[in-house]
């Protein structure tokens, strides 16, 4: 779908070479921290930025023309309704901006307000939601006309867990087309087929959440602590158990590394109590997207 | 998709009242002001116009010809000197001396061709400067004895004197001119308003760049320049409700006279497309809507200066007359004053008609490229 993106502002490079495709009803997501290039990507996949290099393909059509323009619905990071008016004049305008009309448009926008659970406020302003509503009245903005491409940019930043499930499960049951971004690994996770890393512009790593967590995640860790007395006899015992590949010390115990944490911690504890050591703490950490992005660039998703 | 944005441009007007006050409110507030002020009908209560140095018959004679509203009232005053202190305290609100020396009929024409006329010999038109309507009154009453004392000069059926008389009147012996004044500042302050409203009212793209809206609807399939024309014909639907609205008040409550209609309606569509050219070229210079904000009302305000809507053109220097003349509001006037001062038909606007689009196409043609890449952000 593009191919060899590059987008500078002045001398810095803010998208450098990236390219991925989405299939039909694939949910793809773009995950990266902020200022990563994640929303001048998809600014120039809408059309909204002409890329400096690179080309965009939505639907056969180029990025930019009208009939790739019509074939995707763009949810923004920021609220972008008109406050003043309700959401049916809201949903009713960017609908005929999409060629909607008449009864179509009507049924469209009753519709599209069940889907995002808002059939009972779609004659109230929208200046008077919550910010979670105002989210969903977002999205269904993006889904009014029925895109093949459905490009949601961070769509959950700043809005509550209840609201957020909301918009996720909302999201999860399209069965189109999605370009999700985000900087919430475990949203990523959750409800991309496939993901793409972005980081300073460049795309670093593209699979599935298991694919890349398997290949750059690294191995579970399990994390015990005990009084100090006990060290150096857990040391040795940890070495000798089955599946432990590596034991390192840290603060108040030690760090186990293993293909299988969940297995290996019942005989960590068994362990433990033939030594007579009493345990304060157990702790499997399995890895995660979080850990690939720190694997790849060395750097925390949320920095 | 012109009609829709544009629909939705004043669907959210009115919903946030912007269009009520701007429509409504404003105009009906700007006609009051200029109807009460000028037009005579207000609660200013009685104006009274003292006559020095003429008979009874021939004030009576004038006061016909005059055909004063109840709310004008003529008074003969027995001296000169008192009829000048009562219109310096307000007692009068003006008055016309007549000297007597009015022995020629070259003489007795000055009042009547040229009203206001600084040196008419034979009659003083006394008036203060604040006192517009006391003026307009007290130069139609010198005008009407004029023509009393003409007549009565003239035997019926001759021409000879007629004949005879050779009058020059310079440019600098004129006044504000016979008619109301209200026919003139109607539509002149209206241009002002409508300038403001046009400039003010392109901001609209920049508070929805702002909003993030404009983001949205430049992610549609709708081409940068319908959006641009969808606002600016919100705009000028804005601003020719607000000016068909002061045309309306004026005309029917205060008895203003802009001309023929159809002239009138011609010069407020021109003046309307005139001033959403410039709306959009100021709203390109400015890089954030508090900066079009300022830009729109400084530049309203050097335009309605130059162009003549608070100072009359015919009061500035020749330079300044002409440099009017590149001004939307110049041609505006020259359109509005040719329809309502001059009585002239519809087809005499059809060159200001020209020139404000022209205007118009200039000023949209010059900030398209830089407004082609707001509307993209």
């Amino acid at each position: 779908m593009c191919r060899g993106l590059r987008k500078h502002f002045g001398s810095r490079a803010a998208v450098d070479d990236v390219s991925f495709s989405v299939a039909a009803g694939e949910c793809y997501g773009l995950l990266g921290p902020n200022g990563a290039g994640k929303t001048t990507t998809i600014s120039m996949v809408c059309g909204l930025l002409d890329p400096d290099e690179g080309t965009v393909t939505i639907d056969g059509a180029p990025g930019g023309s009208l009939e790739a323009k019509a074939a995707v619905g763009y949810v923004p990071q920021d609220l972008a309704l008109y406050p003043d008016l309700t959401a049916r004049e809201n949903l009713e305008f960017f609908g005929q901006l999409y060629g909607l009309s008449g009864k179509g448009l009507a049924t469209r926008i009753s519709e599209t307000l069940a889907l995002v659970g808002l059939s009972d406020r779609g004659g109230d302003r929208i200046g008077s939601y919550s910010g979670g509503m105002k989210r969903r009245a977002n999205i269904a903005a993006g889904l009014l006309h029925q895109p093949r491409l459905l490009i949601l940019d961070e769509p959950t930043v700043g809005v509550d867990p209840q609201s957020r499930n909301a918009i996720l499960g909302t999201v999860g049951s399209l069965g189109i087309a999605v370009l999700y971004t985000t900087h919430y690994m475990e949203e990523a996770a959750k409800l991309c087929q496939r993901i793409g890393i972005i980081d300073d512009g460049r795309f670093i790593a593209e699979g599935t959440p298991h694919g890349l967590i398997d290949q750059h995640g690294g191995q579970d860790r399990v994390r015990i602590t005990f009084g100090p007395a006990a060290s150096e006899v857990m040391t040795k015992a940890s070495r000798q158990l089955n599946g432990v590949r590596e034991v390192r010390p840290i603060e108040g115990g030690l760090e186990l590394t293993t293909d299988h944490g969940p297995g290996v911690l019942p005989n960590v504890v068994r362990a433990a109590g033939q030594l007579g050591v009493e345990l304060s703490g157990v702790e499997v950490v399995v890895p995660d997207l979080e850990g690939v992005f720190l694997s790849l660039t060395g750097k925390e998703l949320r920095d | 998709m012109i009609r829709v944005i544009a629909v939705n441009e004043l669907r959210r007007r009115i919903r946030d009242r912007s269009m009520v006050i701007t429509c409504i409110v404003a105009p009906l507030v700007l006609a009051g002001i200029l109807g009460f002020a000028f037009g005579g009908g207000s609660a200013g209560g009685t104006v009274r116009i003292g006559v020095t140095g003429a008979t009874p018959t021939l004030i009576s004679a004038a006061e016909r010809a005059v055909q004063p509203p109840h709310t004008v009232v003529i008074v003969p005053v027995r001296q000169a000197r008192v009829l000048k202190r009562e219109v310096a305290d307000g007692t009068l609100g003006g008055g016309v001396i007549l000297t007597g020396h009015h022995t020629s009929l070259p003489d007795l024409l000055i009042p009547i061709v040229a009203p206001g006329a600084t040196h008419s010999p034979g009659f003083e038109v006394v008036d203060r400067a604040d006192a517009l309507i006391g003026q307009e009154w007290s130069e139609s009453l010198a005008a009407a004895l004029a023509s009393r004392l003409y007549a009565g000069h003239v035997q019926a059926g001759s021409t000879a004197d007629l004949a005879t008389i050779s009058l020059t009147i310079g440019s600098h012996d004129l006044g504000n001119g016979g008619r109301t004044v209200l026919n003139y500042f109607a539509p002149s302050i209206a241009v002002i308003f409508l300038f403001i409203g046009s400039g003010l009212g392109m901001r609209s793209l920049m508070l929805e760049r702002a909003a993030g809206t404009l983001v949205r609807m430049a992610a549609a399939p709708v081409r940068p320049l319908s959006i641009v024309l969808g606002k600016m014909l919100a705009i000028l639907i804005t601003g020719l409700t607000s000016i068909f609205v002061v045309w309306g008040v004026t005309t029917f409550v205060f008895g203003a006279d802009w001309g023929d209609p159809l002239g009138v309606f011609v010069m407020c569509v021109g003046a309307s497309l005139a001033m959403c050219g410039l709306g959009v070229f100021l709203t390109s210079l400015a890089r954030n809507e508090r900066e079009a904000f300022g830009v729109a009302l400084i530049v309203g305000l050097f335009l309605s200066l130059l162009g003549g809507n608070l100072l009359p053109p015919g009061s500035l220097p020749q330079f300044l007359q002409v440099l009017s003349l590149g001004t939307p509001n110049g041609w505006s006037l020259v359109g509005f004053g040719r329809l309502s001062l001059l009585g002239d038909p519809a087809r005499s606007v059809v060159g200001p008609f020209l020139a404000l689009c022209a205007i118009a196409a200039v000023t949209a043609g010059l900030a398209w490229p830089r407004v082609r890449r707001m509307v993209r952000p």
